[in-house]
């Protein structure tokens, strides 16, 4: 006969609502940890999704997606033809915006709306008005190479050479849209989901020679100044070398333009080829430096996201305490309303171990019932929330354990008290 | 007949120096098996304090207990909690029943804590609730139950593992006299039927007619220990039901 049971089963209502009220409490201990999982996610979507082993930068520069790195474009080159390497991509990736106002949906709005409350005495005035740009990571790549776009959920990949893009649908884009970036005009004809950068802006992808048009390409205006003043500086040179400023003139001008520069080249590795031994052959070019795709998502997430993790985490530890502490006052509660029944089943001579069971079972099947329902209120509310929350099964049978462990220790205290409890209450009344 | 309790120069004192109490002033007592005994007094008497130490909750200053022929205090460290388990059942005045139990739940759990399967358990809850004439009540949970009905399983609880001795403290004090006395009948019964010692604290002097014996205590003593012939039991078993008419008719 199981005591705890029959109790909760008795207690219905009063067992239903705790657990509902701790499970409300555990759904936000969920949330935390979907929140940390989005994080990380991020941080490693894009690498993930390239699927290259290796990361070649400039020297001394931390990576890509942290740093703007820079390097001739005709570097890859060199790289795809060592041994070893399977694939060499030139990549091309910096943040970017267009004028196009976020997507907001009537929860988005309230989010909005809450935030700006929240915070109101927090900010100056207009510092948070809803912006008008919408900020993206552009990442070029070359066709047939690793670095495109990981799965199309909507439309197709880009197969024309210029003007078009595939986005993420967090950059509210619809297909077949155009958008307008350094003058030229690009249509949307694919759709990603949940390709973002560390810092959650959604990705879009151009070709590689869109991207440098874009992100490299001077205004026209601020080109000309640049040319009318090289010219200015070598016309000095022209009394002394007259044959020398005409070439000189036209090198300065083309430099200006050069718009063959590239952020990084993804390397996959062959099959059976070591790859520290290949980037260790790389990082023998003196001007190179080489990441794996683990030290590349490493640098973001515990360069760029640490703090936020490590807050996030404490927070959800803290949540954690407080639910031990409410599981152990409900159970407290619970344990006082049967002083008199624990005195009778003393008195008629239940084992006392069976009596501190039943109080132990009640409070963990509180957690665990609490675990589950938190879990699954939490599994339907992740669609909802601005950036990505993603808790899995494995994190709910990771609370099952620790929820367990937090019940049988926050029960230790209605245990003592029903110790307590002496059987002659009962008797002589 | 065979003693199924027996106490000697049992002393029970509470403090110390000028606060000592001496709450039982060595009793001596020994109740037959099928016997219905009833302590009686005043409040402070002792009755409570009897009661605790036969129900192996207090242990005595000193004195002996002998129950079901095992002396208690002699020997070893005694494990109480088994020996309430197997020998002792208890009725209370509100019958005390687990209210989130059903009935029958209530009568099975005290076999389930020693090990009864709960196929015989089942059975003999059965078997009691048909005894007890609650045989359709088994299923309801003690808040659906009269307070007659609750006692009436209360009594089958405390009979569930057929103790040597059944404690009842004040079974009746909660009861119009009407199921007063259909209680005292049924423990009557039970006695007879069983075999089984049982000891009624009561101060419902109404009852004393269904006992077999009344225990007098003052002041920690006993002041009488009379025995009453079946004839004074039946006549007062009797009269009873006048005495309620009688009440009745001055209520009214």
């Amino acid at each position: 006969m199981n005591l705890a049971l029959k109790d909760a089963r008795y207690h219905i209502f009063k067992f239903i609502s705790s657990t509902i009220g701790v499970s409300l409490l555990l759904m936000v201990v969920f949330v935390l940890g979907g929140i940390i999982r989005g994080v990380i996610l991020d941080s490693s979507t894009v690498v993930v999704a390239t699927n290259a082993h290796l990361w070649v930068v400039q020297k001394d520069w931390l990576g890509p997606f942290v740093e703007v790195s820079k390097l001739p474009e005709d570097y890859y080159h060199a790289i795809q033809s060592m041994h070893g390497v399977a694939e060499a991509s030139p990549l091309v990736m910096a943040w970017d915006h267009i004028d196009h106002p976020p997507a907001s949906s009537g929860l988005m709005m309230f989010m909005y709306r809450n935030a700006r409350l929240g915070t109101q005495t927090m900010v100056e005035p207009y510092w948070f008005d809803m912006v008008r740009e919408l900020r993206f990571l552009l990442i070029g790549y070359e066709a047939d190479h690793i670095g495109g776009p990981p799965m199309i959920i909507a439309g197709r990949g880009i197969e024309a050479s210029h003007y078009e893009v595939v986005a993420d649908v967090k950059t509210g884009l619809r297909l077949g849209e155009m958008i307008r970036m350094r003058g030229f005009d690009y249509k949307v004809v694919g759709l990603t989901k949940n390709i973002v950068g560390f810092n959650a802006d959604p990705v879009i992808y151009a070709r590689l020679e869109d991207a440098q048009n874009i992100l490299f390409e001077p205004d026209p205006n601020l080109l000309r100044n640049i040319r009318r003043r090289t010219g200015a500086q070598l016309s000095g040179a022209e009394a002394v070398a007259p044959r020398l400023a005409e070439p000189a003139m036209r090198k300065a001008s083309s430099l200006s333009e050069n718009l063959h520069m590239i952020n990084a080249i993804a390397v996959r590795v062959e099959p059976g080829v070591s790859i520290e031994e290949v980037a260790a052959e790389i990082r023998h070019w003196k001007h190179l430096e080489v990441y794996t795709s683990a030290r590349q998502v490493n640098i973001q997430l515990m360069g760029a996201n640490r703090l936020i993790l490590m807050q996030l985490s404490l927070f959800r530890l803290l949540l954690l305490i407080i639910a031990g502490v409410i599981i152990g006052l409900i159970t407290y509660t619970f344990t006082l309303d049967k002083i008199k029944d624990i005195a009778v089943l003393k008195l008629l001579g239940t084992q006392t171990t069976r009596i501190y069971s039943m109080i132990i079972q009640q409070a963990v099947l509180m957690g665990l019932l609490g675990t589950v329902m938190g879990a699954m209120m939490e599994f339907a509310a992740e669609p909802y929330f601005p950036r990505r929350v993603t808790a899995t099964l494995g994190d709910m049978a990771q609370m099952l354990v620790i929820i367990t462990i937090i019940s049988i220790l926050a029960s230790l205290v209605a245990v003592r008290r029903a110790m307590q409890v002496d059987p002659r209450l009962v008797l002589g009344t | 007949m065979e003693q199924a309790i027996e106490t000697k120069k049992l002393v029970m004192t509470y403090g110390q120096g000028r606060t000592k109490v001496e709450a039982l002033k060595g009793i001596d007592l020994a109740v037959k098996k099928g016997e219905l005994l009833a302590i009686m007094g005043p409040s402070g008497s002792g009755k409570t304090t009897l009661l605790m130490i036969l129900g192996l909750v207090t242990v005595p200053t000193s004195g002996e207990l002998i129950l079901d022929g095992d002396n208690i205090y002699k020997g070893g460290k005694r494990d109480f909690q088994r020996l309430r388990r197997e020998k002792i059942g208890f009725i209370f005045q509100f019958s005390n029943l687990i209210p989130f139990l059903t009935a029958e739940e209530n009568i099975t759990l005290p076999m389930d804590l020693i090990g009864t399967s709960a196929g015989k358990a089942h059975a003999r809850a059965a078997e009691l609730l048909d005894y007890l004439e609650v045989t359709d009540r088994g299923a309801q949970l003690p808040e659906k139950l009269s307070g007659g009905e609750r006692q009436r399983v209360a009594i089958a609880r405390a009979l569930a593992n057929s103790p040597a001795m059944i404690l009842a403290d004040e079974p009746t004090a909660s009861l119009d006299t009407d199921r007063g006395l259909s209680v005292m009948r049924m423990l009557r019964k039970v006695s007879t039927d069983h075999g089984t010692a049982i000891l009624v604290v009561t101060h419902d002097e109404r009852m004393i007619g269904e006992v077999d014996r009344v225990l007098q205590l003052v002041d920690g003593a006993v002041t009488s220990d009379e025995s009453q012939s079946k004839n004074q039991i039946q006549g007062a078993t009797k009269t009873a039901p006048n005495t309620v008419e009688r009440s009745e008719q001055v209520a009214t």
